[in-house]
């Protein structure tokens, strides 16, 4: 899957999961997920898991940061680093 | 009395460089923190604000809501820290019940802003966190830097200190009004049993807007001590490494705050031997965990306690030697506080036997706030009626066993299942729901609603969850959704929930 790819499909995620919705606009890439309140501590720990499943690939504890996971465009960073790895 | 505006004051005065708040990259020591606080409250005084009137604080933890809370007691004021996760349904009614008179707020906080326009114009706003945006908003910035130095107020014991609003709200809403004598009383109760001492820091991540946080709060500032705030426990990593990096002496949580901890931090990988008292509240916490705690922090002691916001936060603690000896007990009453249990009959049980346990002592609220129906109902003759049922065994320690009401506790919160199925009811499709807590290894309870569809109707969970995202803080949000033909119901047609729980319990 392309990094585009990935980062529409966490969107996606996100949308369904912790704004019960799909639509696009009502997350922007860049807004924080924790300072809006859209992710707690369990839901980090679902989409963490979700990232593992779907991108193949395996958080580490010290990359639980929030510069990782803010954003959507954190995390498609993030998981795009992961794959080049 | 002495009041905690007072305690603060002296802890500026003879120590004004000792630190006393750190946020983020953010420290703030005790000497500005009380200048803070001073010029607070003379902003709050040159703006009209008078002695009585009721400052409503819509805030995430932070030195702005302590600098907010202390200032306006030294104006005189009467603090209403209201659940900054609240959705503007819950916050309109608290905001006009309470009459609030001056609203500090997060300057992007959509919901407090949405409800402010349509509030009361002559309600002065404090707009944190940003320029000044608007010509009836006030910026916080300009409001600290208002001139004016002055002592601690000589106020009055029985004068009103504090509003916690504990509901939402369905029905009239429960603001339990608190004095200072009843915030001074219970800070020294704690002091005295935690042994706090000017050389004690915590971490800690418990909401100021309950009474839990709001007690660690003024049982820290009263000691002299230095807390560190942390917003969330999205990462429960980084809050151990700042528990490691502070080195702090003591740290507060609820179960679920723990458990987070012992699940999902490696603890042995950190060095946290500053760690002298740990103290749990907000609902009983397995003794398997509490066991994994101590071989976790082996040189910590653990209190356990229990307490409720009408009590201004606590009435029971558990000696930490007597963890073992008493496993799950909520322990004996603090100091100055009789605790007693009794039966339907009003009378007191035997040892072993369960009722209600009810509470007297200086910490006891005032009462519900323009609420007598509801005030008569729990101030009996002097005694606060609790709710809570337990039994205590023959040394009286107190042992609990559930409550007479619905309420689900989820992590540190409280939820209402009516404040849940009133929004859940007003979804067209909904023909009628049922609201329950069920078991949670984490949460200690998750909120799952029962939905009858009404003919015909078309509802999938998302949607249902889409209009609890725009009414309710995210954590009343149903976790889990089921649809079902028909509720169980008393013959007068009330649901019986109690068999949805038994359903969901086999």
């Amino acid at each position: 899957m392309h990094s585009m790819d990935h980062k529409k499909q966490i969107k996606r995620f996100v949308l369904e999961n912790f704004l019960f919705t799909d639509d696009e606009n009502a997350l922007a890439n860049g807004d924080s997920l924790i300072q809006k309140g859209i992710v707690d501590s369990t839901g980090m720990l679902e989409l963490i898991s979700h990232l593992e499943e779907t991108c193949a690939i395996k958080v580490q504890n010290e990359e639980m940061i929030p510069a990782n996971f803010d954003s959507i465009d954190a995390i498609g960073a993030f998981v795009a680093r992961k794959l080049a790895a | 009395m002495r009041s905690l505006s007072s305690r603060l004051e002296q802890h500026a005065l003879s120590a004004p460089d000792r630190r006393a708040i750190a946020e983020g990259a953010r420290r703030i020591d005790y000497g500005t923190l009380w200048a803070q606080a001073c010029a607070f409250a003379a902003f709050l005084k040159t703006s009209g604000i008078t002695p009585g009137d009721r400052v409503a604080l819509i805030l995430n933890n932070g030195i702005e809501a302590v600098v907010a809370c202390y200032g306006s007691w030294l104006a005189e004021a009467v603090v209403v820290p209201l659940n900054a996760q609240a959705r503007a349904r819950d916050l309109e009614p608290w905001l006009r019940h309470c009459d609030a008179r001056c609203v500090v707020h997060a300057h992007d906080h959509a919901d407090a802003l949405g409800v402010l326009e349509a509030l009361d114009t002559s309600i002065l706003r404090v707009s944190v966190g940003a320029a000044n945006s608007g010509s009836r908003n006030m910026d916080w910035q300009e409001a600290v830097a208002t001139p004016g130095t002055l002592d601690a107020p000589q106020v009055e014991p029985d004068a009103l200190a504090m509003i916690l609003y504990t509901s939402g709200t369905t029905g009239a809403p429960k603001g339990v009004m608190l004095s200072h004598a009843n915030l001074a009383a219970n800070v020294d109760s704690i002091t005295e049993y935690l042994e706090l001492t000017r050389d004690d820091s915590i971490v800690t991540v418990l909401p100021f807007y309950y009474s839990y946080g709001q007690s660690v709060l003024h049982t820290h500032l009263a000691s002299g001590a230095f807390l560190v705030i942390e917003q969330n426990l999205v990462f429960p990593h980084l809050m151990v490494e700042t528990l490691a990096r502070e080195k702090v002496s003591g740290f507060s949580g609820v179960p679920s705050t723990f458990l987070l901890l012992l699940n999902r931090v490696p603890l042995g990988d950190y060095d946290l031997s500053s760690l002298r008292y740990l103290t749990q509240a907000g609902g009983g916490m397995a003794p398997a965990v509490a066991n994994r705690l101590r071989e976790a922090i082996p040189q910590a002691r653990l209190f356990i306690m229990y307490g409720q916001t009408e009590a201004t936060a606590r009435l029971a603690w558990l000696p930490p030697h007597m963890l073992d000896a008493k496993s799950g007990a909520v322990g004996l009453a603090i100091p100055g506080v009789e605790l007693q249990v009794r039966n339907e009959a009003g009378q007191v049980c035997a040892a072993f036997e369960v009722g209600e346990v009810f509470a007297r002592g200086p910490n006891v609220m005032l009462g519900y706030w323009r609420n007598p129906e509801a005030t008569a109902s729990v101030l009996i003759d002097g005694w606060l009626k609790t709710g809570d049922m337990g039994h205590t065994d023959t040394d009286g320690y107190l042992y609990l066993s559930g409550r007479r009401s619905d309420m689900i506790k989820t992590g540190a919160h409280r939820v209402h299942p009516k404040d849940v199925e009133e929004v859940l009811a007003e979804l067209p499709g909904v023909g009628e729901v049922a609201v329950i807590g069920v078991d949670d290894d984490t949460l200690g309870q998750i909120i799952k609603a029962v939905i009858v569809r009404a003919p015909a109707a078309d509802l999938s969970e998302l949607r249902i969850k889409a209009h609890c995202r725009e009414r309710l803080a995210a954590y009343k949000i149903p976790k889990i959704i089921t649809f079902a033909d028909a509720l169980p119901k008393t013959a007068s047609g009330k649901i019986r929930r109690s068999e949805l729980q038994q359903q969901e319990a086999s």
